[in-house]
């Protein structure tokens, strides 16, 4: 019997980086499940945090920062993309590709979460097995 | 400080292969500030490596822990029980700390997970610089502050090659000429005179190069 496949992803997004403050997933019907976690600024983001996640059984991580030049905190915007770029690497390095990771600023999350489903498409679910599903007690 | 870069998922993944239960454990002090070995790094080392294995669909158990410097005693003895816990310890820590601990845990399997690679400073955010080559013989004083040995491609001890550019070595354009640094430091500290000093075939006996060092404090001793 096959399923359609339905991913499961994390957002991380700035408080700043919307209007209201508030994230609120753009194609709920695509993403069966998707988890935000507030944060008072993108650049709060951990290396760890986006790999727990992916731990945790997610198929994609989206992180929100605010657009260039409009930071609060004047620079954690692309301290937040480095990050993320280098955490890409990691996940291509480990082989659970970096295309299962995107970074987006406020305005143009509809469009790179549109990305990140399509590309969650090619490369099917996580492969990783969060321990109580692989051996469940 | 000691530099350090982590290696390779895939080089550390097949160290850890024959073991299921594994220490990870970090060095708070010269790795973590260099980004290669602080809590950070083994918390995220952890995870990747967890996500590594397991989408081979093997789980291994990890534990982390970071120590203020695993190349003293006093603070290995902190990580006694989390070794006594596990089959085999990843280092986060420079080769001294590895085989501190590997003195200190002589039936414990150790494992390096980062290269150290030099002695050096934080040049600017993310740029970690070599500049001491730990000679045994320091002459910085002549120099004006900046090291020949270490800085200057060729270790040149007696005025520059003539091979630099713009101040930068004819070896890489990413590598400022040591001897145009050293020129223009004792030119605005006015000791020029410095640079007609003639400076002797150098004595390496004190490097490496003389066998493995020992610094004896006989007053520290007890």
């Amino acid at each position: 019997m096959s399923s359609k496949f339905e991913p499961k992803i994390h957002v991380f997004y700035c408080v700043n980086a919307f209007a209201q403050g508030v994230f609120s997933p753009p194609d709920a019907e695509n993403a069966a499940f998707v988890k935000s976690i507030k944060m008072p600024c993108s650049s709060m983001i951990k290396d760890v945090f986006i790999l727990k996640a992916f731990e945790c059984g997610s198929d994609g991580v989206v992180v929100i920062g605010c657009p260039s030049g409009k930071c609060k905190r004047v620079d954690g915007n692309m301290r937040a993309a480095k990050r993320v770029a280098w955490v890409q690497k990691l996940l291509d390095e480990i082989g659970l590709s970096g295309k299962r990771l995107v970074y987006t600023v406020g305005d143009e999350t509809d469009a790179a979460t549109t990305l990140l489903l399509k590309q969650l498409a090619e490369l099917g679910p996580n492969p990783f097995k969060p321990v109580e599903q692989a051996n469940p007690k | 400080m000691i530099v350090a870069k982590q290696k390779p998922i895939a080089e550390i993944k097949e160290m850890l292969r024959p073991y299921q239960k594994v220490l990870i454990l970090g060095c708070g002090t010269c790795v973590k500030t260099c980004f290669a070995g602080g809590e950070d790094e083994v918390a995220t080392l952890g995870a990747a490596l967890r996500l590594a294995f397991g989408r081979e669909g093997r789980h291994i158990k990890t534990e982390e822990l970071t120590v203020e410097r695993q190349c003293e005693d006093a603070f290995i003895q902190e990580a006694v029980p989390a070794v006594a816990r596990n089959e085999a310890v990843l280092s986060l820590a420079c080769g001294a700390g590895v085989q501190a601990m590997a003195r200190r845990f002589g039936k414990t399997i150790l494992l390096p997970g980062v290269n150290t690679t030099f002695i050096g400073v934080l040049e600017k955010p993310g740029l970690f610089t070599e500049e001491c080559s730990g000679c045994g013989d320091c002459e910085l004083d002549t120099f004006g502050g900046i090291c020949p040995v270490t800085r200057c491609s060729k270790r040149l001890m007696n005025g520059p090659c003539g091979g630099s550019k713009n101040g930068k070595c004819e070896v890489s354009p990413d590598i400022d000429c040591a001897w145009q640094l050293i020129i223009d430091r004792l030119t605005a500290l006015g000791q020029q005179d410095n640079l007609k000093r003639y400076i002797p075939a150098k004595d390496w006996r004190p490097s490496l190069s003389g066998g493995p060092r020992r610094l004896l404090r006989e007053d520290h001793v007890v």
